[in-house]
């Protein structure tokens, strides 16, 4: 497509168009990419770059208790979350599938946790897990479910975060499997159909392959999702009680702004990257097909 | 079929109602009076429902200044986003650029790349550019979070066009600005609106920019100066929960009815269509 006579004022013009992008995104994006392997392995505190210590910030962490408990809790936060993601989302596609009145309405109701501030979310569910004025409380002593208050995020802190997690995300599986399921022929749905195939064998021999894509895309983003995912965790629980609920992002930020080890941060951070490059092999291979 | 029908509503009753728990809570919260908010009573009904909350945030400026970082933050970020996007799409599927095959793929890695890999090394960038502590850390910030997504979208998307509806506008003697803006951009708005709407999910479901990149408070977002307020152990969200319902409510409900568009955007040349 390209026209020959065109093509010295061509190259001006791609550099041209791919400047902002390269500008606001490439450049910082591999720049801090750099920076942070270089924290990784330097004593870096703030206002300063530091001095080269070899690997001491990853020694340092492998001996810390509170390190290996994160990253224990990280893997639950990340599987609980996203399989229970999965199984709601695919709750939500199913019942959504097909047109009934209200369904608009529902849908975006589905939707709304997704994109409301998570932030705002978060708080509401810290309100409601509380001990102190807490909504499910009040509901469970009104029902004599139990008899005094319980400070549900301090009990069940892990189980807490999942859940505001879970609530945060499902409809982002909701949505790629329902969309998923519109990319059926229907053609073939309505062959089976007249071949005999009941709901079940329909779903398991047209519908399933067909969202097996969205369901592994799905998944990609709700892990590297949950490890980015610093917001519900620093709102409802900080990490706590005693680093119970700490997951890999909120130890990074600990570490390097609270305490301010740029470098063991930077360490802590570096850890998603083998995750990440695991997940970006799974997505390219989706891509390809 | 109609058994079919009660089963569907037996499983979105309790998934609509979960899901708007927290959120009917908080707008109950933005209705109490002072005294009445987070008081002994039933946390779920204000007993005497005022608007007083409403009325206070154009009146304390902290209030309107948060409002307005917020809102400039979304709009700016959605404008420099799709716009970015726009162009750099339109150069890997129609210009020559050399190994553009391998820049397709770095976008979409970077599109992955979680937020949390690099804070830290960012807030020390941001200080060497001092652009810490003011809005204008997270404008300079977020569109690196969505730009790889929407160059991503908007490359397929030209892809699965029909070739020859660029290349005769381009034989009739067109620029391509001109293929741009009479040609695709009739056709490909609702892919812009896809990733307007992804910029949208970025800015409201930050935390960890805005509290890393903004100590001041005067500087923060309605949600970062929430987050503080509310680890601070404040008594009264009340007013906090009204100003940030006022900015949030209508931009997540609108984007709510986008989702559909939004699914297919983010599983772009993964579920086809």
């Amino acid at each position: 497509m390209v026209i020959p006579a065109r093509r010295r004022r061509q190259g001006a013009l791609a550099a041209l168009f791919l400047a902002p992008a390269a500008l606001l995104c490439l450049a910082p994006i591999a720049y801090a990419l750099g920076l942070e392997l270089w924290f990784s392995v330097t004593d870096a505190a703030p206002g300063t770059d530091g001095t080269f210590i070899g690997l001491a910030n990853f020694q340092a962490l492998a001996g810390l208790d509170s390190f290996w408990q994160m990253l224990q809790n990280t893997a639950v936060y990340i599987t609980a979350g996203t399989l229970l993601k999965a199984v709601l989302g695919l709750a939500m596609a199913l019942a959504l599938a097909s047109p009934f009145r209200g369904r608009r309405l529902v849908y975006a109701a589905l939707f709304l946790p997704f994109i409301f501030p998570v932030v705002l979310g978060t708080i509401a569910w810290y309100f409601l897990f509380s001990n102190v004025h807490g909504g499910l409380d009040w509901l469970l002593l009104r029902a004599h479910l139990e008899t005094q208050p319980v400070d549900w995020k301090g009990r069940l802190p892990l189980l807490s975060v999942v859940i505001v997690n879970v609530w945060h995300g499902s409809a982002l599986f909701g949505v790629l499997l329902l969309a998923a399921m519109r990319s059926v022929p229907s053609d073939l749905l309505d062959a089976a159909a007249v071949d005999g195939a009941n709901r079940a064998r329909r779903f398991l021999h047209i519908v399933a392959p067909y969202l097996r894509p969205a369901a592994i895309l799905g998944c990609l983003l709700s892990v590297l999702g949950n490890f980015g995912d610093f917001a519900t965790v620093e709102l409802l629980t900080r990490g706590g009680p005693l680093g119970r609920s700490q997951i890999l992002s909120t130890y990074a930020f600990e570490n390097a702004l609270l305490a301010g080890a740029l470098g063991l941060g930077a360490a802590v951070a570096l850890v998603m990257i083998p995750v990440y490059v695991a997940a970006l092999l799974i997505a390219l291979r989706l891509v390809r097909d | 079929m109609r058994l079919w029908n009660a089963a569907r509503w037996l499983v979105l009753g309790p998934l609509v109602t979960v899901s708007l728990l927290p959120i009917f809570w908080m707008v109950v919260q933005a209705f109490k009076a002072e005294p009445d908010a987070l008081s002994i009573g039933n946390p779920w009904w204000p007993d005497h429902p005022t608007a007083a909350n409403f009325s206070v945030l154009f009146r304390e400026s902290q209030f309107t200044g948060w409002m307005l970082n917020t809102v400039g933050v979304t709009v700016a970020t959605v404008l420099i986003s799709v716009a970015a996007s726009l162009l750099a799409g339109f150069a890997l599927a129609y210009l020559r650029v050399p190994y553009s095959r391998h820049l397709v793929l770095v976008f979409f890695a970077t599109y992955l790349l979680p937020q949390g890999v690099l804070f830290i090394p960012l807030l020390r960038l941001l200080s060497r550019l001092h652009l810490l502590n003011s809005p204008w850390a997270l404008v300079a910030t977020y569109p690196s979070l969505v730009i790889p997504f929407g160059t991503w979208v908007l490359w397929s998307f030209f892809r699965r066009l029909p070739p020859d509806l660029v290349e005769s506008a381009y034989a009739d003697g067109a620029g391509a600005f001109g293929v741009l803006r009479h040609v695709l951009l009739p056709v490909i708005w609702p892919a812009l609106g896809t990733i307007a709407v992804f910029a949208v999910a970025i800015v409201f479901n930050d935390y960890l920019y805005t509290t890393t990149f903004i100590q001041e408070t005067s500087g923060q977002t309605l949600w970062g100066a929430l987050g503080a307020l509310v680890t601070a152990d404040i008594n009264n969200p009340g007013e906090s929960f009204a100003a940030a319902l006022l900015v949030a409510a209508p931009v997540a409900l609108l984007c709510a009815f986008f989702a559909d568009s939004f699914a297919r955007g983010i599983g772009t040349g993964i579920i086809e269509h």
